[in-house]
């Protein structure tokens, strides 16, 4: 039997033979349900069957990956920085005069800047790391240290006046270093950088206990420097007998001690070794004094257990490599006996040197700056000064009614020329201070004028400035001579001070090339004193001049200096910045002499003040 | 350690964050007081969300992993705690959904209104700040979390503390010079 399909007319072109199959079992096959019939009809006739699978579900969902979100950990880096000493800001001092009246502090000229209109947003400036800090959390204290003009602007820091941008970086390097030398030129304000670098650095808690060590003349102008930019901090002067002062040395709780070269050579040269005393920073001042490093006073300096090492000169150091060496050794930048060469010195200097001069920093500067030297007069002055005084106001109460402004105006001068020095002896703190600054000056190839009242007094000086080679231009020189003088003066490289008065000193007169004016005694005017200082300071002059005025503490020159203040205060207060015309009225008039003495005259009832009872006119 | 709850006394915390290219971003806490003198420094390790977070979190990826977690662990982890956290990272802020302690967005003076800004002192009545308004302190502008204006009510009592010519933002750039500086030293190696 041959199965065909439904399609017979198709040839089987594959299946060129029909194939047997058994019919029975055909048959078998056709009822088998796994049988499909073929063909169209059978097709509709078969009914699908679907079939079924049962699934059990699953009551719980899984959520395939898991995830929870979950805290990170993280590891973090920490610094806690050191508590730095916290002082009370003390209330700043009101001067006042006899009469109650109380005084303003006087801020020193402020910069203009030619053609600037508005204020010049000052970049702050930040204090950076130093170079051999190596770790991070040094590092990271110096970073986090805010900006300088932030600290000091009176947030927690009271500063008299604005430093100078130029001051602010010198600060924010002397902060950060543990080797320094500072050798600005001098009217820079070395002093001003460096207590206020010691500030900082005792309010960071950087350093507990300080030793300063400068020469003796200089030690009532850093006390008086302290008053002034660091009025919080104690300030302790090692004088007195042995055993007083080997107890300063060793007094707990002083964060900073003065003290001169001889007294520290002397003591801590016999201190036993386990009584030395420690200090976590040392400055010296006028650090040229231990150039030689063989010398008794460099040996002991460079022994002084401490961790910083600091020293200020103003004096150019770099022709003399040996005693850069020493300098180097004592801030430990080179190894004892070292001696480096010239390139290594170089090397050195970049690193561990900054200095500025006055022509570098002038745009920063005003064209001049007054400083006033507070000096204390010497024990033979005082004595001297002390009995002229009372002698003198004892015969001018006696004089009574009778008494006229000369008769004062006697006294004053008398009183005036023993503060410049003292007749008897010739001691003179004003010299002391003079010399000491003129050794900075010369070393650095500097000029300068001095000025006084009297011819005397200059005449007095001239052989004590030797080494200066000081000229000398008043009204006692030749009228033939004086021109010669001036032009030595200005083309001698040696000639490094010129000494003149008041009186002298013509129009005309070109004195632009010195740097320096020192007023060695008051006039009675200021405008004659601004006529001489301007000798030295013309508009356009190139560099700034420095100008120092003496002023012998708790003397007449102190009381006159403060009446003259309150009237240029008041001058200007009514005036604004004036010229030079009418200052007639700043000079001291007679109500005015005669109030620099309380003089009384006695009367039935007692005492009865003495003086004119209403302003009068000027009496100079 | 004083606490920063007296009214005689504030410390300030200035935090931000860096981002340290392909190790994600690194937190920095500057705690000073309250002119500004440093205190304490805390920086965390980098931080770098895996891609299953960055995804899932979507939006809010960024004020957990600086707020919460960053700034989180920061504040738990300083010892000298500040009286109140400022930032210059508007992502910041969430970190106060997660501290008792005052956050605040320091602003430039352009991107406040001028005629929203609070006068230079605080209101002498006692309501709180209830618009989102920036306030003035010292020589800055901050603006509060929105949900948490009673913040800058809070700081009404010491806030005579910071001095007038404050710069707050100044902080914030040293903590970013420091967090620098702890990459370069650290984590560079």
């Amino acid at each position: 039997m041959t199965i065909s399909s439904s399609f017979d007319n198709e040839k089987p072109e594959h299946n060129p033979e029909p194939v047997t199959i058994d019919t029975f079992s055909l048959l078998e096959e056709v009822s088998s349900p796994q049988l499909v019939q073929t063909g169209f009809n059978p097709a509709l006739s078969r009914i699908p069957t679907p079939q079924t699978v049962s699934v059990p579900l699953d009551l719980q969902v899984d959520c395939v990956p898991q995830w929870k979100p979950r805290r990170i950990p993280l590891k973090c880096i920490g610094l806690t920085l050191p508590d730095g000493m916290e002082f009370v800001p003390e209330q700043q001092p009101k001067l006042e005069t006899s009469d109650g009246v109380q005084l303003k502090k006087i801020s020193p000229p402020s910069p203009k800047a030619a053609g600037d209109s508005g204020e010049q947003k000052q970049k702050p400036t930040r204090i950076r790391p130093p170079a051999d800090a190596l770790s991070l959390q040094d590092r990271l204290f110096y970073l986090l240290q805010p900006p300088l003009e932030s600290w000091l602007a009176g947030q927690e820091l009271i500063m008299p006046f604005e430093p100078f941008s130029y001051q602010y970086e010198g600060i924010a390097w002397l902060f950060s270093s543990q080797a320094a030398l500072l050798a600005d030129e001098m009217g820079l304000g070395k002093t001003m950088q460096t207590i206020t670098a010691v500030r900082l650095l005792l309010r960071s808690g950087q350093v507990r206990r300080i030793l300063l060590v400068c020469p003796k003349p200089l030690i009532p102008n850093w006390q008086r420097e302290f008053r002034t930019w660091a009025e919080e901090l104690p300030v302790v002067t090692v004088e007195g007998n042995g055993s007083r002062r080997r107890m300063l040395w060793q007094m707990p709780g002083v964060p900073i001690l003065i003290a001169n070269y001889e007294l520290v050579t002397r003591d801590l040269s016999e201190m036993p070794e386990d009584d030395q005393p420690r200090f976590d920073l040392v400055v010296l001042d006028e650090a040229q004094r231990i150039k030689n490093r063989d010398s008794n006073t460099a040996k002991v300096a460079r022994a002084i257990s401490r961790r910083r090492s600091w020293a200020l000169t103003g004096t150019p150091i770099e022709n003399r490599p040996e005693e850069l060496g020493a300098l180097f050794e004592f801030m430990e930048v080179v190894p004892p006996r070292g001696c480096p060469d010239m390139r290594q010195l170089s090397r050195l200097a970049d690193r561990y040197i900054l200095r500025r001069t006055k022509d570098l920093v002038m745009k920063d500067m005003p064209p001049r700056i007054d400083r006033d030297a507070d000096l204390p007069l010497t024990d033979a002055q005082t004595a001297a000064y002390r009995i002229a005084e009372k002698e003198g106001v004892i015969q001018l109460n006696e004089l009574g009614d009778s008494i006229s402004v000369q008769h004062v105006f006697e006294l004053v001068l008398r009183l005036k020329q023993i503060c410049n020095y003292d007749p008897l002896t010739g001691e003179s703190a004003k010299l002391e201070r003079l010399a000491a600054d003129m050794e900075e000056i010369a070393a650095s190839g500097g000029k300068a004028i001095l000025f006084s009242q009297w011819t005397k007094t200059i005449d007095w000086l001239e052989p004590r400035l030797k080494q200066f080679n000081p000229l000398v231009y008043h009204g006692g020189v030749p009228v033939k001579k004086r021109e010669p003088i001036l032009q030595k003066f200005k083309e001698d490289p040696d000639a490094h001070i010129l000494l003149m008065s008041y009186g002298t000193g013509a129009v005309g007169l070109n004195l632009q090339f010195a740097g320096y004016v020192f007023l060695f005694d008051r006039w009675w005017n200021p405008a004659i004193e601004d006529q001489a200082i301007n000798r030295a300071h013309r508009i356009g002059v190139r560099n700034p001049v420095i100008v120092t005025r003496f002023i012998s503490t708790s003397t007449i020159e102190e009381r006159i200096d403060r009446v003259l203040r309150e009237k240029r205060e008041l001058f200007e207060a009514v005036l604004g910045d004036g010229d030079g015309d009418g200052n007639r009225s700043l000079s001291l008039n007679a109500s005015e002499i005669f109030g620099l003495f309380d003089l009384k005259a006695r009367s039935q009832d007692g005492s009865r003040s003495i003086g004119p009872k209403c302003e009068e006119q000027d009496a100079a | 350690m004083s606490e920063s709850g007296q009214d005689n006394q504030l410390r300030l915390g200035f935090l931000e964050t860096i981002e340290i290219d392909g190790r994600g971003r690194i937190g920095g806490l500057l705690v000073t007081n309250h002119s500004g003198r440093p205190l304490e420094f805390q920086c965390t390790t980098p931080v770098r969300p895996n891609r299953t977070q960055e995804i899932l979190f979507g939006e809010s990826l960024k004020p957990w992993l600086l707020g919460e977690l960053i700034g989180g662990t920061l504040l738990n982890r300083v010892s000298i705690k500040p009286g109140v956290v400022i930032t210059s990272d508007p992502s910041l802020l969430e970190l106060r959904n997660h501290t008792a302690i005052p956050v605040a967005l320091a602003e430039d003076e352009g991107g406040a209104d001028a005629h929203q800004t609070d006068s230079a002192t605080f209101s002498t009545d006692t309501e709180p700040n209830s618009d989102d308004r920036p306030v003035r302190v010292g020589n800055s502008l901050l603006r509060f979390h929105s949900g948490h204006q009673a913040d800058a009510q809070s700081l009404k009592s010491r806030q005579h503390l910071i001095p007038d010519s404050a710069d707050l933002k100044e902080p914030l750039e040293r903590v970013r010079e420091a967090l620098a500086e702890t990459v370069r030293t650290v984590f560079s190696r």
